[in-house]
């Protein structure tokens, strides 16, 4: 039976048959080449559930039918699921209709899958095939997986270099998921944002100018999928993905951004077209379905078994506008404002979803994903007990000392205040906050007090991916690696005893296991940006034993562990 | 007071007094131990008075039960235990481990021992308003145990018990159930208990001389001195953490004893705490009494039973107005800054059973009650019996064969799952009437 009705709109599983017929090799190069006309963007896999994976694709059935066009005709593109790579035995196949409407994306859900198991798939265009893709289901609700192992990366700048740190993903043969924490893509023109302090494109983007209309952002995604190493990142993995401000534009908030402007138009529209881009184009669940335009909620949980549940946040839809400061980061805020209860980062309802995940009884890491850093990073902090009557009286100063940032929940700090106050009353053990957003490696302790830690005790810890290729603080600044970026992290360390690493030099990926005795992220960095081949190495790895709150570097990375080790 | 501290009516002798003055008058047998110290015991022999149970009987498997009182999990994980982190480390650990409600000493105890909640074991809380007495009391008193426990079970089939129970209210509890009973000595005023220097040396002489095959141990060190830390709402926590580096030290001479006589090869080791710690300053002092009085339906007809963390509400009026009295309470209570959450007693997750009252209070991390008088009735600044207080250190370690080592679940270990954890080590078959609310960790 073949899906028919509106595009998209209709997805039907066909009778898979037990075996299908081997194909020659000619006949499946062959097929391989005409598949990769047909699927240029690639395939993906994301939000895997127990027994749902998400499976996603892009056609182009003719010249024409380029994205973000609206050209083309309505297809129909096939799938198959098999738990073999040769597709001899296939479990699971259907049909789907796409077309100009939803600028050619493939985007559904395949049921009646086994939990923990590895998958392949493929799309089917006009008796070709695209490329196999691999994909897991998580563990069953019950499981007690022996680890869980996600690559972790963020803030992907097509223009600022080569995607490397996707070739280190895609290389790997350890993870079950990829986690992105945000800033997939981003809006800039050509010259607007790229390589280092000149702004250098190493690759410019499609369309040249800043990404604004529906067309724009399609032809936007278009481009970054076509990038090899994300193509086979991927490929390889499904990937569980949040925003952050660039899939929009930069420093977004519920009603505006730092980079929109009047002429731009209308901000809510600029921000729903987007949105519909984003839909369109990313395997992820929105409003937790595979169909589009039901609405746009991408906060949402995803389980793997009791091991692990992973909260991934949206912090830019419902957030109050960033506080205007005297100078701008990293010179740090004097502004109160940032500590105004009537402020928001998450927005009332995230804000109770957030606490129904922490209070999940069953999780045993409860990981946050964290488009921006949560961990106080201020200078000047006075002890909450201190400080309350001091702003009694005054209602001078930033309730966890001047941050740097107020980009982050550091400009945010009632709604930091009221998560760190539900963990602590409850005593919710094992929060793990996993961010990107900063272009920079960091692991730190969230202390309920900072200006009383570590006495005070401490509420969850967080570990921040690098970019993979947005400038850090030393392309910035235009300083070699260690000079400039040295002095200011040295104070930052300084001031901030609950962070206990930072690196504000290097670029990369990064990858996180859990298991029942601790949660441990390694860090690896890449050579230059603008060096398609540039190496990969290994850099440091930090740990937080289970229960602890704490974190500790280790000397003992993932590779030289057996799966469940401590 | 926090629910802590001994409440009895005015005159009426603290099961303890009676355990002593059973021994005073030969009611009990006292075996003499090695340094000065005494059991009180009933049949010793094992096999006695069970003649179904002679191949359990003739086993060389032993249980350690060790309780470390009112411990935090980041107590021992964070290093402050050295001793304790290896035997963490080395065993089966269950890092999100949980106290059951109330987090109090007496029902978690009775939790462990019995695998059942207090709606069946008719342990809620430490102190609860005894409607026939007309007064608010510790449950404290063996005939307030109504279920069965894995130490007479254990007991049936021949093998031998021993409680060494560091405070006077455990001791009361659990009574003569075990074969052998250390008698708490000396026992500190205020505080109602032993120290663990005392205790430890107990629990090593009980082995030596009583060897029993399931002891069960508690230490209240780390517990009293967190009461009374003044330095705990500041994170100091100089006191508790003198008596943490004490106890660790302790039971590292514990488990030197067990391998020095051979019997670890043979052994389990349950190590676990009753519930968690939490201060706070005089400044964040919840008392319910008042406001409840203000309501002119509630006023003079509500009972409550402080224990530190949570107030248990009694209505004591009609029982026609009983539904009417439970809404206004439970509305009066979340009103009050400090109050994290209230329930109706039978919300079907507490299973507290009748005894607990009509209407259940949970106070804020960094906040105690203090009930009815708002100064005087709890002045000490730790406290537990709030979700705060929930999490526990909860590990499996020993040389029995059967054992793991140097592992870890992901599985959320509650103190309900002693008893049928020790059970199955023995080998029980079967469960309590009405099975195990726990489950076995092995």
């Amino acid at each position: 039976m073949l899906a028919t009705g509106s595009a998209g709109a209709a997805l039907t599983a066909l009778p898979a048959p037990s075996t299908a017929a081997p194909s020659t090799a000619a006949l499946a190069t062959a097929a391989q080449r005409a598949g990769t006309r047909y699927f240029q963007h690639g395939i993906a896999s994301g939000d895997p559930l127990p027994t749902t994976v998400l499976l996603w694709t892009r056609v182009t059935p003719t010249a024409a039918s380029r994205p973000g066009s609206g050209k083309g005709p309505r297809v129909t593109v096939t799938w198959e699921v098999s738990t073999r790579k040769d597709f001899r035995r296939v479990l699971r196949r259907g049909a789907f209709v796409t077309g100009p409407s939803r600028d050619h994306t493939v985007k559904l859900d395949v049921t009646g899958l086994k939990p923990a198991t590895w998958y392949y798939y493929r799309f089917g265009f006009r008796g070709t095939h695209s490329r196999t893709g691999r994909t897991r289901t998580a563990p069953a609700a019950d499981a007690t997986p022996t680890n869980l192992r996600f690559g972790v990366v963020s803030c992907t700048n097509w223009q600022a270099g080569y995607f490397a740190a996707y070739r280190g993903l895609a290389a790997r043969n350890d993870l079950h998921a990829v986690l992105h924490l945000g800033d997939y893509l981003y809006e800039y023109g050509a010259g607007g944002y790229g390589y280092g302090s000149g702004d250098v494109d190493i690759r410019t983007h499609d369309p040249r100018h800043e990404m604004v209309s529906l067309s724009d952002y399609r032809r936007r995604h278009a481009q970054y999928k076509t990038d090899p190493d994300l193509q086979d990142a991927h490929a390889k993995f499904p990937w569980v993905i949040t925003w952050d401000d660039h899939e929009v534009t930069n420093d977004q908030y519920a009603t505006g951004a730092e980079n929109h402007q009047p002429g731009e138009g209308d901000y809510l529209r600029r921000r729903a077209r987007s949105h519909r881009a984003y839909d369109e184009w990313m395997p992820v669940r929105m409003n937790d379905t595979a169909g589009l335009r039901d609405g746009d909620r991408l906060y949402r949980r995803l389980t793997f078994g009791r091991l692990a549940e992973i909260s991934m946040l949206d912090l830019r839809t419902y957030r109050s506008k960033q506080v205007v400061t005297l100078a701008p980061t990293p010179v740090p805020a004097i502004e109160a404002e940032v500590s105004d209860p009537d402020r928001t980062i998450t927005g009332a309802a995230q804000m109770r979803w957030l606490k129904e995940s922490l209070a999940r009884p069953k999780p045993f890491w409860k990981v946050i994903g964290n488009p921006v850093m949560i961990t106080p990073v201020s200078f000047v902090q006075v002890p909450a007990d201190l400080l309350g009557p001091i702003n009694d009286v005054t209602g001078l100063l930033p309730e966890d000392g001047f941050p740097y940032n107020v980009d982050q929940w550091d400009g945010y700090t009632a709604d930091r205040k009221e998560v760190l106050r539900f963990i602590k009353d409850r005593h919710v053990q094992n929060a793990l906050f996993v961010t990107g957003d900063i272009h920079s490696g960091w692991a730190a302790e969230v202390p309920y007090d900072v200006g009383n830690y570590p006495l005070g005790g401490t509420g969850a810890v967080e570990f921040v991916c690098t970019s993979v290729t947005s400038n850090n603080l030393k392309d910035i600044t235009g300083t070699p690696a260690h000079t400039t970026s040295a002095v200011v992290e040295a104070a930052i360390l300084a001031n901030n005893r609950h962070i206990k690493y930072l690196n504000f030099d290097d670029h990369g990926f990064s990858v996180l296991d859990l298991n029942a005795k601790r949660a441990q992220m390694d860090w690896f960095v890449i050579g230059d940006r603008a060096d398609k081949n540039t190496p990969i190495r290994y850099s440091r790895s930090f740990v937080s034993v289970a229960a602890s709150g704490r974190v500790k570097e280790t000397d003992r990375p993932l590779h030289t562990q057996k799966p469940g080790q401590s | 007071m926090c629910g802590c501290g001994d409440r009895h009516a005015p005159g009426e002798p603290t099961p303890y007094d009676v355990g002593q003055a059973e021994l005073t008058t030969g009611r009990r047998t006292l075996l003499k131990a090695g340094g000065g110290l005494a059991f009180s015991t009933a049949a010793l022999a094992a096999g006695a008075g069970a003649a179904d149970a002679a191949p359990l009987a003739r086993t060389r498997k032993r249980v350690y039960v060790l309780v470390f009182d009112g411990c935090t999990p980041e107590e021992i994980s964070g290093g402050q235990a050295p001793h304790l982190a290896d035997l963490m480390f080395g065993g089966k650990r269950f890092a999100k481990a949980q106290s059951m409600p109330i987090m109090e000493t007496i029902p978690n105890h009775v939790m462990m021992m019995t695998g059942v909640r207090p709606d069946r074991s008719g342990v809620p809380a430490n102190s609860v308003f005894d409607r026939k007495l007309g007064a608010v009391r510790d449950l404290d008193r063996s005939s307030d145990l109504r279920a069965d426990t894995i130490i007479e079970r254990l007991n049936r089939r021949g093998l031998r018990t021993g409680t060494v129970l560091s405070k006077e209210y455990l001791y009361g509890v659990f009574g003569t159930r075990a074969t052998a009973r250390w008698e708490p000595f000396p026992v500190l005023p205020i505080t109602g208990h032993a120290p663990d220097e005392f205790t430890i040396n107990a629990a090593m002489a009980m082995v030596e001389d009583v060897d029993p095959h399931l002891m069960f141990v508690n230490l209240g060190d780390i517990d009293r001195f967190g009461h009374a830390d003044v330095t705990g709402p500041l994170g100091v926590k100089a006191l508790r953490r003198l008596a943490l580096a004490k106890t660790d030290l302790y039971v590292q001479r514990f488990v030197d004893l067990l391998k020095s006589r051979g019997t670890w090869k043979h052994s389990m080791l349950v190590v676990l705490a009753d519930h968690s710690m939490d201060w706070s300053t005089t400044n964040r002092v919840v008392s319910l009494a008042g406001p409840l009085d203000e309501d002119p339906v509630l006023r003079g007809r509500v009972q409550i039973a402080d224990n530190g963390g949570a107030d248990l509400l009694y209505w004591t009026g009609p029982s026609a107005q009983k539904e009417d009295a439970v809404r206004r309470m439970v509305r009066i209570a979340r009103a009050e800054t400090g109050v994290l959450s209230v329930f109706d007693r039978r919300h079907k997750s507490l299973r507290l059973g009748p005894q607990a009252g009509e209407v259940v209070a949970f106070c804020r991390s960094g906040w105690r009650f203090s009930d009815p008088d708002p100064v005087t009735s709890n002045p000490i600044p730790g406290n537990h019996g709030h979700p705060a207080t929930r999490p526990i250190p909860f590990f499996i370690n020993g040389g029995h064969p059967r054992l793991q080592h140097y592992a870890a679940s992901s599985l959320v270990a509650q103190t309900i799952d002693v008893a049928p954890t020790v059970g199955r080590f023995f080998g029980l078959t079967g469960a309590p009437k009405g099975g195990y609310d726990g489950r076995a960790r092995i």
